[in-house]
């Protein structure tokens, strides 16, 4: 154990009949993220051959409990790959650690969605688990506007790269209100997002959770995609209404001559407002930035310091004798970073909301059956019970035991 | 043979990895567990800890170096500075929980122990100790208590940024010795 002496006022006495006793503390504390990780590969292949093979909505949701018990808490809910994106820039940016075990928690549900589509929302993610165990009486949202919100994450996942960047401290871990449940307390966020979540389908996950930005994007190439029936689709529409998460798209039929027209002058339209809504993004980021980066700590600590506030950080930063110019300086970066990264951040969000409005406005694939849009599909299996193929078979099967 | 829709899906999801990829590759230090820790040498004693963790009870709490105590009678960490008279009446006392216990050892010295249970760090005693006496009682995030979560809440409040990643081999920072004045 080192001594230490801060100010040596009053001089150990000496005594007689007395040892002084050592501080005890631990001195070497274990990691258990080697079992954290292994437990969510298992759990991603369990997902994945409940969902694909047994295509049981009953036992996804029981996998939703285990996710939530396991994921939740026996490993604490916190680091989870949802804020894992942010160690990853600042590693990068500011050389923070980064070990393998962090790096593959990232990873691996990223893998996952690359393969098999969004496996890890079902039930390895335990903020996704609670909202899919909560959901009791689903809230349809209305399509315009269940698509204007999830521009939201978007947002979000561009707000926090370039916080991080800039040396915040993560903005994302603050933002997770279903933490405190596991950790057997409650804020008002969390009793706000529960009770949300009673009515309308996984509210963190489809308007605020940015992993599920990066999720979207890879399960969109999904390697592996899972179709409602695999009998022949009767176009009956009860997967559509069981969907509370709008993830099953109608058929499509071929176009007639006028529709296409219409489409291509849509389309020409959209595309022509590209370069527009580039630069309006850009300059929305642009006015932005001033805003939010005054609300970095350093920027507000200058601003309290030149106005002569006082106050803990004040009173701190004198302790600590650190120079003013290197404050200034940190500063003078921190806006600079803003000043690039906000407007950048707009540019991208533009780009992504004309992306989504151009990948709305042609056409898909033909097709004669309800199909399941893997990029928004959370995986819970509510297609498969509601679908009445699925359950003839079922009967037939009874029947012939 | 794979089709040309399926070759483009694949380019697709290459061209999503690769960023990654490169920033998993170019990250600087690798080393795998790191722990928060506050720094005594930067804190100032808000009072933040003890409402800023995301537990119910702060882990964060008050440790005592034995070794730099000067066992006084008139502990500036057990007593208030308002107080009537030097007794252990609570009105007295800093300590808002009565987490400081003192024993008698020899004349005219006592001995500070604190009750982990009780402590709920708010670092009253701390600031009293580093005020008036030897600073030998100073704040420490109890590892066996903290829930290592990626971002710590105090860490993100912390007015004097003295709450910091160690390694986990070690867990706890203890005060530096004063610079030799020559």
């Amino acid at each position: 154990m080192i001594p230490f002496l801060a100010q040596a006022r009053f001089p150990a006495p000496e005594f007689e009949n007395y040892t002084v006793p050592q501080l005890q503390l631990e001195t070497l504390v274990r990691d258990p993220i080697a079992w954290r990780v292994s437990a969510l590969l298992i759990f991603l292949v369990v997902s994945g051959l409940c969902f694909y093979r047994w295509r049981s909505s009953k036992v996804m949701r029981l996998l939703a409990l285990a996710g939530v018990v396991i994921f939740g808490f026996i490993f604490t809910a916190c680091p989870c790959p949802v804020g894992m994106f942010q160690n990853l820039l600042a590693a990068f940016v500011h050389g923070q650690p980064l070990g393998y075990g962090l790096l593959l928690l990232f990873a691996i549900p990223l893998a996952a969605a690359l393969l098999f589509g969004r496996l890890f929302c079902a039930g390895a993610c335990p903020l996704g688990a609670v909202q899919e165990l909560l959901l009791w009486k689903a809230i349809r949202i209305p399509v315009p506007v269940d698509r204007a919100l999830r521009f939201i994450p978007i947002a979000i996942f561009l707000f926090v790269a370039v916080a991080v960047v800039a040396g915040m401290a993560f903005p994302l871990c603050s933002l997770d209100p279903y933490l405190p449940l596991f950790l057997w307390s409650c804020t008002i966020p969390t009793v706000a997002f529960l009770v949300l979540g009673l009515f309308v389908s996984r509210p963190f996950c489809r308007y605020v959770c940015p992993y599920g930005v990066l999720l979207r994007l890879f399960s969109l190439v999904s390697w592996k995609a899972p179709s409602v029936t695999a009998q022949t689709c009767i176009t009956c529409r009860l997967c559509e209404q069981g969907c509370p998460n709008g993830a099953i798209l109608p058929p499509e039929s071929a176009p007639t001559s006028e529709e296409q027209a219409r489409g291509v002058r849509r389309l020409s339209r959209l595309i022509a407002v590209v370069p527009l809504a580039l630069c309006l993004g850009g300059i929305l980021g642009w006015i932005a930035a001033p805003v939010i980066s005054s609300t970095h700590p350093a920027v507000r600590l200058l601003a309290d310091i030149e106005a002569h506030r006082t106050g803990d950080a004040v009173e701190a930063f004198e302790a600590s004798g650190t120079p003013l110019a290197q404050l200034q300086n940190e500063v003078a970066q921190t806006r600079h970073v803003f000043d690039w990264g906000m407007p950048l951040a707009g540019v991208l969000l533009a780009g992504a909301v004309m992306a989504e409005l151009i990948a709305q406005a042609r056409r898909r694939r033909e097709s004669s059956s309800y199909t399941i849009d893997q990029s928004l599909c959370y995986c819970c299996g509510r297609c498969y019970a509601a679908c009445p193929l699925n359950r003839k078979r079922e009967t037939r099967k009874g029947t012939a035991t | 043979m794979i089709s040309t829709r399926k070759f483009l899906r694949m380019l697709f999801g290459g061209g999503l990895l690769a960023p990654f990829l490169w920033l998993a590759g170019k990250r600087k230090s690798r080393k795998a567990a790191f722990l928060w820790q506050i720094d005594p040498d930067k804190c100032i004693q808000c009072g933040k800890c003890e409402t800023a963790c995301v537990l119910e009870h702060s882990a964060v709490k008050c440790v005592h170096q034995y070794a730099a105590c000067g066992y006084c009678l008139f502990c500036s960490g057990y007593y208030q500075d308002k107080r009537v008279k030097f007794d252990t009446a609570a009105e007295n006392l800093r300590c808002p929980t009565d987490a400081i216990k003192r024993k008698y050892i020899e004349d005219p010295y006592f001995e500070y122990t604190i009750d982990e249970s009780a402590c709920i760090g708010c670092g009253r005693c701390v600031k009293g100790c580093a005020a008036y006496g030897n600073g030998s009682l100073f704040l420490q995030i109890r590892q066996e208590l903290c829930k290592q979560c990626n971002q710590c809440r105090i860490a993100e409040i912390c007015p004097s940024h003295a709450v910091t990643r160690v390694p986990a081999d070690q867990p706890y920072i203890f005060k530096r010795p004063p610079e030799v004045k020559t």
